[in-house]
């Protein structure tokens, strides 16, 4: 490996000198040049209102964008997990046909756009499958235990159909990564290890159940809890289909206020806010595993 | 012990291999029509020069590669198409392999607990009673809770053959169990597989230790190109060789 040098050569001293001036530049052409009134006044409130009634603080728009971009991330992540180790497991099963079905699945997935994905399923989801479910009639039954958390846990009950929707269609698709990093680290477990388990007479689950998934997953922990972060960044995605998360608040605070740069950099922040400690404790898992291994 | 019963009836055979066929894609013919019987309480030493078929030998004996054509019957269960039976004689089969390939995100008690209770079904409780046992009787009882990667080779070697006889395997097959390791933890190795076969445990052993060969077999075993070469008695192999590939072979590596 290449060791890290720390010793600053004079190429550092010009390049940040010409990245100083490039910002500079920006700066300036923002402040004298770009025709813009600033007003960061009325943003707090768009974060946390006070609601007289009940004589709190509680949280407005944006807040709540966030809170919804957290709970699509948080139940997509758990349903991405699971699709992908199905399809994980079939891409490298013995049998041709799991391995083709899972191959299509992964290859579609991976080779469409999300946007049209997002749309093709919404709109199949929305259609033909939700009313299935009955999710609108179960929606307004629920017990009054469940009134209070379901807003919590998953969406208001007017919109948990659509909300489902976009889960849905957001795990469908990042479940096709999640295979593939679970089927590479599958892979990685090599022969010898499949040989160990079978000749003390493992059956082929167990083996995979106690030697090769826990060994594989061990391995991939860092790219998966990066696919994690990924997921919080996509969801941004399904704005599209008017689920009300943090992006969605944006443009509607956009088309309401016309502040565009404050409140798009608000949203930057948040975000920011988000996958930045994630990251951050991302790199501490896989410095962690490298020293151990 | 178990062992002992077994070994008092000696003319009874426990492994038959008849006219075994195996290709690789290739293609390499790796077993060419290829007999072997074995009794129990034996030790069958294999040897033969390196790409002869000894280790594709001993996976077909367990059911680690499928044979193309031939029949192998262990403790009167026959290896076939039928996954039940490919379970029940690994059950009696132990295998070691020159690589160790312990499970590495397990402890040593793990390691060899797992087969126990996932294949024999036993409880923890009793499980653990059977590795300590065992860990004691290949001199590691104090390593219990040490992982894979703290042991030296001949350690984690030790631990490997441990784990093969937590199911009290009625064979066990050695590939090249030591070719692996350092000069100086060959002879902890080799120590313990006396011990066992001393016990009356049924050995097939692959092997370039000529002096553990000579000491401890029952019987020797030539390869070459998947088929067999010569067998005999020990003594008469190595002193009295009938075919003149087998005086090759013997000093080359004597
Ligand atoms: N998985 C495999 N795929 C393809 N060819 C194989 C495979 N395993 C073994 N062979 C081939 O089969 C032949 C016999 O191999 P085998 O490993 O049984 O030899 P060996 O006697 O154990 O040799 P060594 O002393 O080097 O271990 C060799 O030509 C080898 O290249
Ligand atoms: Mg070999």
């Amino acid at each position: 490996m290449l060791s890290r040098h720390r010793s600053f050569h004079w190429l550092d001293a010009v390049l940040l000198a010409l990245l100083f001036g490039a910002a500079g530049f920006v700066a300036y052409r923002i402040t004298v040049h770009l025709n813009y009134t600033w007003n960061w006044s009325v943003l707090p409130q768009f974060l946390f209102r006070y609601d007289r009634e009940t004589d709190r603080w509680v949280a407005n728009y944006l807040i709540q964008g966030l809170l919804t971009t957290v709970r699509l991330t948080l139940w997509g992540s758990v349903l991405a997990l699971i699709l992908g180790l199905c399809m994980a497991l079939a891409r490298t099963s013995r049998s041709l046909y799991w391995r083709l079905v899972a191959r299509t699945y992964i290859e579609l997935m991976r080779n469409l756009p999300p946007l049209v994905i997002v749309f093709l399923f919404y709109f199949f989801l929305a259609d033909q499958l939700m009313p299935l479910l009955h999710l609108d009639t179960l929606a307004t039954r629920v017990s009054p235990f469940w009134k209070q958390w379901l807003p919590l846990v998953l969406a208001p009950p007017e919109q948990l159909s659509a909300f489902c929707s976009a889960l849905l269609t957001l795990a469908v698709f990042e479940s096709a990564y999640v295979a593939e990093i679970l089927r590479a680290g599958i892979e990685s477990i090599g022969r010898p290890q499949r040989d160990a388990a079978t000749a003390l007479g493992l059956t082929h689950s167990q083996s995979l159940r106690h030697i090769i998934l826990p060994q594989a997953v061990r391995r991939v922990l860092p790219p998966l809890a990066g696919q994690g972060i990924s997921l919080i960044k996509d969801s941004a995605i399904v704005s599209v289909i008017s689920i009300q998360e943090l992006t969605y608040q944006g443009t509607q605070l956009m088309a309401s206020t016309y502040l565009t740069i404050e409140v798009w950099l608000t949203i930057a922040a948040l975000y920011f806010l988000l996958t930045f400690p994630c990251s951050l404790a991302v790199d501490r898992l896989d410095r962690r595993l490298n020293r151990k291994r | 012990m178990e062992l002992n019963k077994q070994s008092i009836n000696r003319d009874e055979v426990i492994i038959v291999a008849e006219h075994l066929v195996k290709t690789f894609p290739g293609p390499v013919l790796a077993l060419d029509d290829f007999s072997i019987r074995v009794k129990r309480g034996e030790v069958l030493v294999v040897i033969g020069p390196s790409g002869s078929g000894k280790s594709t030998l001993l996976r077909c004996l367990n059911g680690l590669e499928a044979i193309d054509s031939g029949t192998i019957v262990i403790d009167a269960i026959p290896l076939d198409h039928h996954e039940s039976n490919r379970l029940a004689i690994r059950r009696e089969v132990g295998m070691v392999f020159q690589s160790f390939n312990l499970f590495p995100h397990l402890s040593v008690l793990e390691n060899i607990n797992l087969a126990q209770c996932l294949v024999r079904k036993k409880s923890k409780p009793e499980a653990t009673r059977t590795t300590r046992e065992l860990l004691a009787k290949v001199g590691l009882g104090e390593k219990i809770d040490s992982y894979p990667d703290e042991l030296s080779g001949g350690q984690q070697q030790r631990v490997a053959i441990a784990r093969a006889l937590a199911l009290r395997p009625k064979v066990m097959l050695f590939d090249e169990a030591t070719s692996a390791l350092d000069p100086e933890m060959i002879g902890e190795v080799l120590e313990v597989m006396r011990t066992l076969a001393e016990e009356g445990m049924t050995m097939v052993v692959v092997t370039h230790e000529m002096g553990f060969a000579r000491e401890v077999s029952d019987r020797v075993v030539l390869m070459e190109a998947g088929r067999l070469v010569e067998e005999g008695a020990t003594e008469q192999f190595f002193l009295q060789p009938v075919q003149e590939r087998t005086r090759e072979f013997l000093r080359q590596i004597l």
